[in-house]
């Protein structure tokens, strides 16, 4: 499954990296996400409860963060159990772009590959509940931002 | 039966016999929801068992955390393979002489391989103890691919690889790679390969005939309630041998035999799905044992089709040779069986590839030679017959799809060149060049009945004139006309080169007369749909002469019905069927000797007629079989005993070799891929017809299942062993709305070894009718070049191949 998209964030560029850099943050814009803990600078631990059509789990998972291009660019790559639905790894790459001083593009390409029972039964929903938990997570995040600027 | 009834013809009707259209007894009781099917059985104190499942297709299991499990209210327990293995039931023997898991133990080997059985008071405290066990597993490289699975170095069955790392012998001989399991050769291999090489004409072609399975409506499921009192164990469960499940349980529980009762309860459905053993009936089994209460059961759908015996997977390779007229000189096949993660084929134990030895078809093949090699991979085992004899489905697509490919080699009518190559009716008993004598056939009588009956040569006529009607931008459709003959080998089997698991395959019949002239006969078969109960008591009321409506069929509980191997491959008719005539005949002759005691006539001077015994020369002094049933029980016969029963095992001398011609005509939409399947004509030939309203319904059975296998049901792997097709929204089962109109017609050549002649009819037209669709499809784009392409025809696939062949442009 591969997932592509852009989203114009109003916020300055290093803001848009500090907030994605930021647990908080990310653990109120993450859809479903109960639990978000920071083991490192690199290292995040993640518990989401998620549904795909009939499959609804808690998944627990790991995420590691690759920071070498920041502030233009990070990766991200991670797997995550959901015990009986299945599984699923994959990774994100993102990329941020200033348009101007107060505005910044994000662009991410990610790439997730899935199993178990969620494979079977969510495969034709799985692409479009990706897409719209995506869609989700910006929108919130793109308000968060938003906020803070704001504030 | 009313006595006044005398008119000869009368009688005859009055029995409801041979050839009569008697309606289904079952029906009554099905069409009013008074089936009683293994989840009607409810038993006081009944818990519930239900399996965690592996997400995995290959990982190795790391550990098992039942605790959280434990704590959900209803949840008493939940069983590993660490439970199992002091019982030394966490492996299983398999059908197929190899073993099998009941419980992971140590790694998984398939996505939905059984991981641990929650037994709980309901089945919804089972599903939320299931959601709670925690199994860590370490995810191990998957292979979904056979021919990868010879090459790779990774090894999925380490139990089968010595700790030095040579490779023991497999239960079919020498094993190649640590991920092969046999290779199986029939015929000659270096006088093949030369005809073919000298030969004038040879086609080559390479097919998969891909995974799907029988998907029953009603799933797999079994309720065991051992009794600890009097040491009993009662098993009910969807099983299409009963008796054959009685012995396993008790050969690898310990539990005698005699302890062990067995229960076929009414099945919805088999197809072959329902043959093995599966990890459910053991831990069920334990369970009881365990808890002192009856357990139960049942697979879910996604359980069913990912799980319980697949059917197909062979990846097919042929060559096919012949003079420039057409005459086939030589045949090779090479296979590469894909078995799964465990060998769980269930087929007699000689023949590990079943019958897939008689893919020379219904042809005159003089050198022939065919080779399989089966294969462990990441997926489910299995391996069943679904709704034919042996592999018999593969081995006629194959044989059907080389000669449509030769006949465009030749440039030839695919309808002609078989009919060069049929085994003439004067050849039988006709013995092929892979080994099997075919008893009897009458192969060109049924062609030419058929292609007269849709007007081929006006179909060919039509076809042509669509094609250039294509050609000239009229029409975007396409005409396909697919023709397939084949020759089915059923009713297994002789017990000389038959056997499961040693357990030679005769079948049973055992019958009662009662003192009023009714009677009860049983069967080691089992129906799952196919009438016994109707279609048994016809036999016997033409042998004995007592009405089938007087007649009781039971089959199905082990305690009461004779030994048998049970209901697959076609086998009820040619080998219980057979039973019943011989036990039938042994109540004759017995009823012989009374009524020429009641009429004080040697016995010699009394001969049947319909339904009773007259005096030769003499028709107006006679004993009907009821008056001969009663004085039975209530007269002293010097030197006969009283009573009326008797039972017969009965071991087939040969196979049966139903055939039969089948066209289809499609019409093929290029932009789309939609077919609409506009006629579909099925001659069938299955020797003496018991009841041809059941023969008609088993044919539209059977052309539904071939329509669904040819047109798009699969079983689909992703490259991480995920089933892609676990669910009925992606596993097409076909319904009204996609069924085509069927027109049946027949010719009959009886068996000469059937004391009734008959064959067996329930697998037939899955057989031919694949081939039927698929060469339908193949036939429409032969003109624009297309070879082969494999199953399923979905639109898609279809949509694809006009897309390949530049018909989009």
């Amino acid at each position: 499954m591969e997932l592509t998209d852009d989203i114009i964030i109003q916020a300055p560029k290093d803001q848009v990296y500090a907030a994605l850099n930021d647990p908080e943050v990310l653990q109120r814009c993450i859809p479903g996400c109960e639990e978000l803990i920071q083991h490192s600078d690199t290292e995040l631990e993640a518990k989401v409860v998620l549904k795909v059509g009939p499959v609804k789990a808690r998944f627990s998972g790991n995420v590691v963060l690759d920071k070498t291009g920041a502030p233009d660019a990070f990766s991200l790559t991670g797997q995550g159990n959901g015990g009986a639905a299945g599984h699923a790894r994959g990774g994100a790459d993102v990329t941020l772009t200033a348009l101007d001083e107060t505005t910044t593009q994000l662009r991410y390409e990610a790439k997730a590959v899935i199993g178990g029972k969620l494979a079977q039964l969510g495969s034709r929903l799985i692409q479009s509940t990706a897409k719209k938990l995506a869609a989700k997570f910006f929108k919130s995040f793109a308000e968060a931002v938003d906020a803070d600027v704001a504030a | 039966m009313k006595d006044d009834v005398e008119n000869r013809e009368d009688r005859v009707a009055n029995l409801k016999g041979l050839g009569c259209s008697r309606k289904r007894v079952e029906d009554a009781r099905f069409t009013q929801g008074k089936g009683n099917y293994v989840d009607d059985i409810k038993l006081d104190g009944m818990i519930f068992g239900d399996f965690v499942r592996s997400p995995y297709a290959h990982a190795r299991i790391k550990s098992i955390d039942a605790s959280a499990a434990l704590e959900v209210p209803g949840v008493l327990a939940v069983l590993t393979a660490k439970d199992l293995e002091p019982l030394g039931l966490h492996w299983m023997p398999t059908l197929a002489g190899d073993k099998q898991m009941v419980l992971a133990d140590g790694k998984v080997l398939f996505q939905g391989q059984e991981v641990a059985f929650v037994v709980a008071e309901d089945r919804y405290a089972a599903a939320d103890g299931i959601e709670l066990v925690e199994v860590d597993y370490e995810e191990l490289p998957v292979i979904v691919d056979p021919f990868e699975a010879l090459k790779s170095d990774v090894v999925l069955r380490e139990d089968l690889v010595a700790e030095d790392g040579s490779l023991p012998d497999g239960a079919h001989g020498p094993r190649k790679h640590a991920n092969h399991i046999f290779t199986w050769e029939a015929g000659d291999k270096d006088p093949t390969e030369e005809v073919i090489a000298n030969a004038e004409v040879v086609a080559e072609e390479s097919m998969y005939y891909h995974r799907t399975h029988p998907c029953p409506l009603e799933t797999c499921g079994c309720v065991a309630s051992m009794d600890k009192v009097n040491g009993k164990l009662t098993l009910w469960g969807t099983f299409q041998a009963p008796h054959a499940i009685r012995t396993v349980v008790s050969l690898i529980s310990g539990i005698e035999e005699h302890n062990i009762r067995v229960i076929s309860p009414d099945i919805g459905g088999g197809f072959g799905n329902k043959v093995g053993a599966y990890p459910g009936y053991v831990c069920s089994v334990v369970a009881s044992i365990v808890t002192g209460k009856p357990v139960k059961w049942i697979e879910d759908r996604m359980d069913n089709l990912m799980t319980t015996a697949f059917a197909r997977d062979y990846w097919m390779t042929g060559k096919i040779s012949a003079t420039k007229e057409g005459k086939i000189t030589g045949l090779h096949c090479h296979v590469t069986a894909d078995h799964g993660g465990f060998d769980a084929c269930a087929d007699p134990t000689k023949f590990p590839a079943g019958f897939m030895n008689i893919c020379t078809g219904s042809y005159d093949i003089p050198t022939a030679y065919l080779a399989v090699d089966g294969v462990y991979t990441n997926k489910a085992p299995g391996g069943v017959s679904y709704r034919c004899s042996f592999r018999v489905t593969e081995a006629v697509y194959f044989i059907e799809r080389m000669i449509e490919v030769l006949a465009i080699e030749l440039n030839m009518d695919a309808a002609e060149l078989r009919r060069v190559n049929f085994i003439r009716k004067e050849q039988f008993p006709y013995t092929a060049a892979l080994g099997w004598e075919y008893d009897s056939g009458d192969y060109h009588t049924a062609w030419e009945k058929a292609l007269k009956a849709v007007d081929y040569e006006g179909l060919r006529a039509e076809q042509a004139q669509r094609i250039a009607d294509f050609k000239a931008g009229k029409t975007r459709s396409l005409m396909g006309i697919g023709l397939s003959f084949f020759t089915e080998i059923v009713g297994a089997g002789p017990v000389k080169n038959c056997d499961i698991l040693g357990l030679g395959m005769f079948d049973s019949c055992e019958i009662r007369i009662h003192p009023t002239g009714s009677a009860i006969a049983r069967l080691g078969t089992i129906s799952q749909g196919q009438g016994h109960a109707t279609t048994f008591a016809q036999i016997l009321a033409s042998e004995i002469g007592l009405p089938a409506d007087s007649i009781t069929i039971e089959e199905g509980d082990t305690d009461t019905a004779p030994y048998g191997l049970g209901t697959y491959g076609s086998r009820s008719t040619p080998v219980a069927g057979a039973a019943t005539a011989m036990a039938g005949r042994k109540i004759r002759a017995k009823a012989q000797m009374i009524a020429a005691y009641l009429l004080e006539v040697h016995d010699n001077d009394v001969e049947f007629d319909v339904d009773r015994f007259v005096v030769k020369g003499a028709p107006e002094r006679f004993k009907t079989m009821k008056e001969i049933a009663f004085a039975a029980y209530n007269q002293a016969i010097p030197g006969i005993e009283p009573g009326l029963e008797a039972v017969s095992y009965y071991d087939p001398p040969n196979m049966t070799y139903p055939f039969g011609a089948y066209v289809c005509v499609m019409d093929i939409d290029v932009d789309t891929g939609v077919t609409d399947i506009r006629r579909f004509y099925a001659l069938d030939d299955c020797g003496t017809r018991i009841n041809p309203m059941i023969i008609e319904g088993q044919v539209h059975g059977g052309l539904t299942e071939a329509l669904a296998v040819a047109m798009g049901q699969e079983i689909a792997y992703d490259d991480m062993g995920n089933v892609k097709t676990g669910t009925l929204m992606d596993f097409f089962l076909p319904t009204a709305w996609e069924v085509p109109n069927y027109e049946t017609d027949y010719t009959v050549t009886p068996s000469p070894h059937h004391p009734i002649g008959a064959k067996g009819v329930g697998e037939s037209p899955h057989v031919g009718g694949v081939p039927a669709f698929s060469n339908a499809v193949h036939d429409a784009f032969r003109a624009f070049g297309l070879r082969h392409t494999n199953m399923p025809h979905d639109h898609w696939r279809i949509w694809r191949t006009a897309h390949e062949l530049g018909l989009h442009a």
